[in-house]
């Protein structure tokens, strides 16, 4: 079966061709290597044919083409079928370009990466203003560069500002915004598109049938200086905010950067085209870019799952939900829900608490709108979304409820005993904990089975992970209804089994417990932070993370650990001493290691903090590959536990999908454990070996099951 | 006792809420009308767990017609999680707005047309605009349609001398003078009689001074309406829901500000007429405020409320309004409480309690002197007197001149406030009336079914 059909329509007594795509047994349009093969030989037939002129369009309802097959990609190894797949490609759409009749795109739905340079190689094109038509390059968030001649005809297009803007960020435009910046030259309703391409194809073909190559005019003469003789600023401000931006982990924004200053204003396209090339190769081979695309896997695979094995289940729907707490979690999460649309209810014991809440989304939204992503009729509409009440009037009407209330299990178990009397026997109570017994809390509510756990991250509005916590007795139903809520949420659910810590907290309290014995030791805090943000990439420090996670907040949780663990937990004694001064409890109280402004922002490190703890100033003994690989390594350690032995989580999938979308682990490693089989178990085991006895730490010792895998050479990703 | 048997098509009231009530100019003033209406109505659909997919139409009274809201009560709706496929429709019978929210929703239920209605009203009176008049409406209109710079720097000069007029005007006339460029005050227009030119306040010197009604009479009456208000303070906040002020959140409003603990005789004889400077009565202390607030309800055919579990507080027995004369607008109650009282087979003996707006004291204590006279029950036609208006059942938690007079909110907050006292006090029927701006008079009487 074909993936493009070739049809003809006669206008104005002249005969168009149209060329349809339509993927065989597939949901999107790719351009594999076999679509690319059948493009070809169109172009070649159609080059001589009497056709005054040639549309392309799809019959895919909300799909133009997605793009290259990401799947390809990932199996090219060598340099050299990089470079032939690029070049094949480039050369088809320079056919493209290059047809004696004019062309043109009829666009409704997706148009992303080489669907995106497709229509760039076209004369004219058309744009739907629905609102699956998203068009755009977002090669760099793969790790590489559009490479089908986007970042040579792009910047031609549009100009180098907007050119930047898409490419170097990634994201997909909307119709409107593709129009404004002139990436198409028509937007119309989805119904009108057919009628109106043959009125434009009428007047081009009256015209004489000329073909086109649009060239962006820069509109006043600051425009005019910084798309041209200026460009250097243009580049200059553009690459000192990728550097800001990816702290130099990501090569592929860059890279692209370079080919469009290297490109820019180029009239010859082989070479222009050529060092596209050159560039693309150089960062598809990369480990970041395999880590990214492996990444991007782990973000589709979530969207079809339902969070059950069973597939014949299905979650309830979920209109209304209830939140108790009006706290930081609780305020975050009605946030969150109400601007996708989900009717929300607060209750907290005071008015003032219910304010609060208010407030935190109010202040969310106002600054959507003063940024304008949302207009103030967007506003009004998801602020009346929430609602409050200091009683449960309302919880009749309430499909889930989330608890975010002091983290007290007598407390837990009673409000959720009463919440539940207040809902309807069908209606699902979860608890945001993110420390205590999700099991045991279920044995407050008379109907466990529509009972879960349901672990947002903080700030909820930012972190898109969410813990979905599974006790013995929670229903397929009841997972199935929390993984869909979550996903409306537009959060990455992961079912987790339950366990002290679950996932994501289990294994970060020995990473931020080990940088607490590195400062005794004697590490200066921002040195270690540092090198943890800009060497390993992680979005902050451990030190910082424990601030923003609150110090109390975090001993309070280790010492659950130290009782369920007690073999191999190790409390640091400076977080014991940090616990007796009452005003440093991190972000929260202005105070931790940091000092924070009124707005919660990080100043500088208290130093005082050093003599306060009885430590003597930093005189940094240990190396930054040790503090690093100490903090690491006992994440990986600890996951071999959660994993192999505890089974919390069924794949190493799930482990760094979580830990990427809960604790910001950096993207471009591919996650903990694909980090993890990149140093092999064997460096890991042998390396917590070493240090363990160096360091006289107990904790260190690798795992049974770390073990086991170092001995057996066992990678996490078999 | 005329109670009549219960039957499927008997039209109830399952619970209502309202705002806090501000006095215009205060708390409220920056919470648009269709804010109100929202968090009245969220609150009513929560506490009465209502699915609002079966809610057959919205009714919102309103008189001031927010020119971004014209339909108010579809956004009110809308922004309160009412389907989008249901209803709204917003209606105006000035001051009597929302008790015909709850009569035309009486119909549609008693019909059997609809089984589900929210009614209810909204008014931002501090909200009302300040309307450009002609003479500088043209100019504008002239620089609109100017071609040549000529003649835009012609309207432009024309502008800009009118708007020099407008501050001689200012500067120099009375504040609700009308003159040709000054900006017309929509509300004093709206408390302006548009067919004999009278102020209502006006209208209440034309009944104070037929009926021979005193100022110190008033003024008692006011302060007592006060006094009762403050200590019915308890009671009166089941019929409300807190609301949390915007755009900060920073306080959260739990009670009216109209009632005054510290009002005193001296105070209020203190004050001079408003309206007739010179042999008038009416002061601003006895009459009522101009208020900001919405309060909504729930009604139901009774057989609806009980398929869905729900065990009503009031049965609605039957509504009346008539007209009278404009300049006598306050006595309106006295017109239509006859009419509802026949429609419901009901006698004013019978009445356990009366919610009878307080526009002005000297309105009430006339109406309460026509209620009683057989002269004035023969003018309406009636073999004898309507029937007496007893004190003791009279506003027994104060009204309007106390909470205030949000005027398209009213007729739903007497309705609220007569049936939860009336379950509290355990007595059968009541009566709900108000005097309408244009000389109607409205009147609701309703069943304890608490």
């Amino acid at each position: 079966m074909s993936a493009i059909q070739l049809t003809s329509k006669t206008i104005n007594g002249q005969s168009v061709a149209y060329l349809t795509f339509d993927l065989p047994n597939e949901k999107v349009n790719k351009l594999s290597t076999p679509v690319m093969l059948e493009l070809r030989t169109h172009l070649e037939n159609l080059k001589s044919s009497n056709h005054k002129m040639i549309v392309f369009q799809s019959a895919k309802p909300k799909i133009f083409i997605a793009g290259a097959d990401i799947e390809e990609i990932k199996n090219l190894k060598t340099k050299e079928d990089v470079q032939n797949a690029v070049k094949n490609g480039q050369s088809i759409f320079n056919l493209i370009e290059d047809m004696p009749m004019p062309t043109m795109a009829l666009i409704n739905g997706a148009c992303a990466g080489g669907g995106c340079e497709l229509i760039l190689a076209c004369d004219y094109r058309i744009a739907t203003e629905d609102s699956s038509t998203r068009i755009g390059l977002p090669e760099t968030q793969l790790g590489i560069l559009p490479g089908f001649g986007g970042c040579v005809r792009l910047p031609r297009v549009v100009g180098l500002q907007a050119a930047l803007d898409v490419i170097l960020a990634g994201k997909l435009l909307n119709a409107k915004k593709a129009h404004k910046i002139g990436l198409v030259d028509n937007v119309v309703h989805p119904n009108l598109l057919e009628n109106f391409a043959v009125d434009q194809i009428g007047k081009i073909l009256a015209d004489g049938a000329q073909k086109r190559r649009k060239k962006f005019q820069p509109r006043g003469p600051v425009g005019k200086l910084l798309e041209g003789v200026l460009s250097g600023v243009v580049f200059k401000k553009a690459k000192d905010g990728v550097l800001k931006a990816t702290k130099g982990h990501y090569p592929a924004p860059l890279a692209a950067l370079e080919v469009i200053r290297k490109t820019h204003g180029s009239v010859d396209r082989e070479r222009s085209l050529k060092i596209e090339r050159d560039h693309f190769v150089d960062c598809a081979v990369t480990d970041v870019s395999k880590n990214l695309i492996h990444v991007f896997y782990l973000t589709e695979m979530v969207k079809k799952q339902t969070g059950v094995a069973n597939q014949s289940v299905k979650g309830k729907p979920v209109k209304h939900i209830g939140v108790l707490g009006a706290g930081t979690m609780g305020g975050g999460i009605a946030y969150v829900a109400a601007d996708k649309g989900i009717d929300v209810r607060v209750k907290d014991i005071s008015l003032d608490a219910n304010a609060k809440a208010l407030k935190h989304a109010r202040d969310l939204w106002n600054k959507l709108t003063k940024k304008r992503v949302i207009d103030s009729y967007q506003f009004t509409q998801k602020m009346s979304l929430v609602s409050t009440t200091v009683d449960f009037s309302g919880f009749k009407n309430i499909d889930v409820t989330i608890e975010a209330i002091v983290e007290d299990m007598n407390i837990k178990k009673k409000v959720i005993a009463q919440t539940a009397a207040e809902m309807r026997p069908d209606a699902i109570v979860v608890t945001n904990t993110s420390s205590l017994s999700v099991t045991e809390m279920s044995a407050g509510h008379p109907k466990p089975e529509n009972f879960a756990g349901m672990h947002f991250f903080s700030p909820v509005h930012k972190m898109p992970l969410v813990e979905v916590i599974r006790s013995p007795k929670s229903s397929d139903e009841t997972i199935a209804t929390v993984f869909e809520l979550a996903k409306k949420m537009g959060k990455m659910p992961v079912v987790v089994k339950d366990g002290p810590g679950f996932l994501v907290n289990r294994l970060l309290l020995p990473y931020m417990a080990e940088a607490a014995f590195l400062l005794s030791e004697g590490m200066d805090i921002e040195k270690v932070d540092k090198s943890f943000v800009y060497e390993f990439g992680m979005p902050m420090g451990p030190f910082e993370l424990m601030d923003s996670v609150g110090l109390d907040v975090c001993l309070k949780v280790l010492k659950i650990f130290k009782a369920a663990f007690p073999d191999r937990v190790e409390i640091p004694s400076l977080m014991e001493k940090l616990e007796t001064n009452k005003s440093r409890l991190g972000q929260k109280s202005g105070l931790g290691f940091y000092k924070y402004d009124e707005g919660g922002r990080k100043t500088e490190v208290d130093g005082a903090i050093y003599s306060e703890l009885g430590l003597a100033a930093p005189t940094n003994p240990l190396s930054l590959q040790e503090c690093t690989e100490r903090c690491v390594f006992a994440m990986v350690n600890e996951c071999a536990l959660a994993l192999d032995a505890d089974r919390i989580v069924e794949t190493p999938h799930e482990v760094d999908l979580a830990m990427i979308m809960g604790t910001g682990f950096p993207p471009f490693r591919g996650g903990l454990l694909k980090y993890a089989d990149s140093v092999g178990a064997k460096y890991i085991a042998d390396q917590l070996t070493k240090y363990s006895a160096e360091r006289n730490a107990n904790r260190l010792r690798p795992s049974v099951k770390l073990a086991e895998r170092a001995t057996s050479n066992l990678k996490f990703y078999n | 006792m005329s109670s009549s048997a219960k039957t499927a098509r008997d039209v109830v009231i399952v619970d209502g809420v309202r705002t806090p009530f501000a006095k215009a100019g205060t708390k409220l003033k920056s919470v648009h009308a269709a804010q109100l209406g929202q968090v009245a109505l969220r609150e009513l659909i929560a506490r009465t767990n209502l699915n609002v997919e079966l809610v057959d139409e919205v009714i919102v009274g309103n008189t001031g017609s927010p020119s971004d809201a014209v339909n108010i009560s579809r956004v009110v709706a809308l922004n309160s999680g009412i389907p989008i496929k249901t209803s709204a429709v917003t209606v105006h019978r000035n001051c009597a707005s929302a008790l015909e929210s709850i009569s035309s929703g009486f119909e549609r239920i008693k019909s059997g047309t609809m089984d589900i209605i929210v009614a209810g009203g909204t008014e931002n009176m501090s909200q009302m605009p300040l309307i450009m008049p002609v003479a500088i409406t043209s100019i504008i209109e002239r620089l609109g349609s100017a071609k040549t710079s000529g003649a835009k720097i012609s309207a432009l000069w024309a502008w800009l001398m009118a708007d020099l007029k407008q501050i001689k005007e200012m500067a120099t006339t009375a504040p609700l003078a009308k003159t040709k460029y000054k900006p017309i005050i929509a509300l004093a227009d709206g408390l302006t009689d548009p067919f004999v030119g009278m102020n209502m306040g006006m209208t209440a010197e034309v009944i104070a001074k037929e009926f021979g009604i005193t100022r110190r009479e008033q003024d008692e009456y006011a302060l007592k309406s006060h006094q009762k208000a403050i200590a019915a303070k308890a009671k009166i906040k089941e019929e409300m829901t807190p609301l949390y002020l915007p755009p900060d959140f920073n306080e959260t409003l739990t009670d009216d500000i109209g009632p005054r603990d510290n009002q005193t005789m001296e105070a209020l004889q203190k004050l001079k007429p408003f309206f007739d400077k010179v042999t008038g009565s009416i002061t601003a202390g006895n009459s009522c405020p101009i208020t900001d607030g919405a309060a909504m309800m729930l009604l139901m055919s009774r057989e609806k409320a009980e398929s869905l579990g729900y065990k009503p507080i009031a049965r609605i027995r039957g509504y009346g309004y008539a007209g009278l004369e404009p300049e006598r607008m306050g006595m309106g109650p006295a017109y239509s409480t006859p009419i509802a009282l026949k429609r419901a087979g009901l006698t004013m003996k019978e009445m356990g309690r009366v919610e009878l707006n307080e526009a002005f004291a000297a309105q009430v204590l006339a109406n309460q002197k026509a209620f009683d006279s057989d002269d004035f029950g023969k003018k309406l036609g009636l073999p004898g007197k309507i029937g007496e208006l007893r004190t003791e059942i009279l506003n027994v938690n104060g009204g309007a001149i106390a909470y205030g007079h949000p005027v398209g909110a009213t007729g739903t907050r007497l309705v609220l406030t007569l049936m939860k006292e009336m379950k509290r006090s355990q007595t059968q029927f009541g009566l709900a009336t108000l005097c309408i701006g244009g000389g109607q008079g409205g009147s609701l009487i309703i069943e304890n079914e608490g």
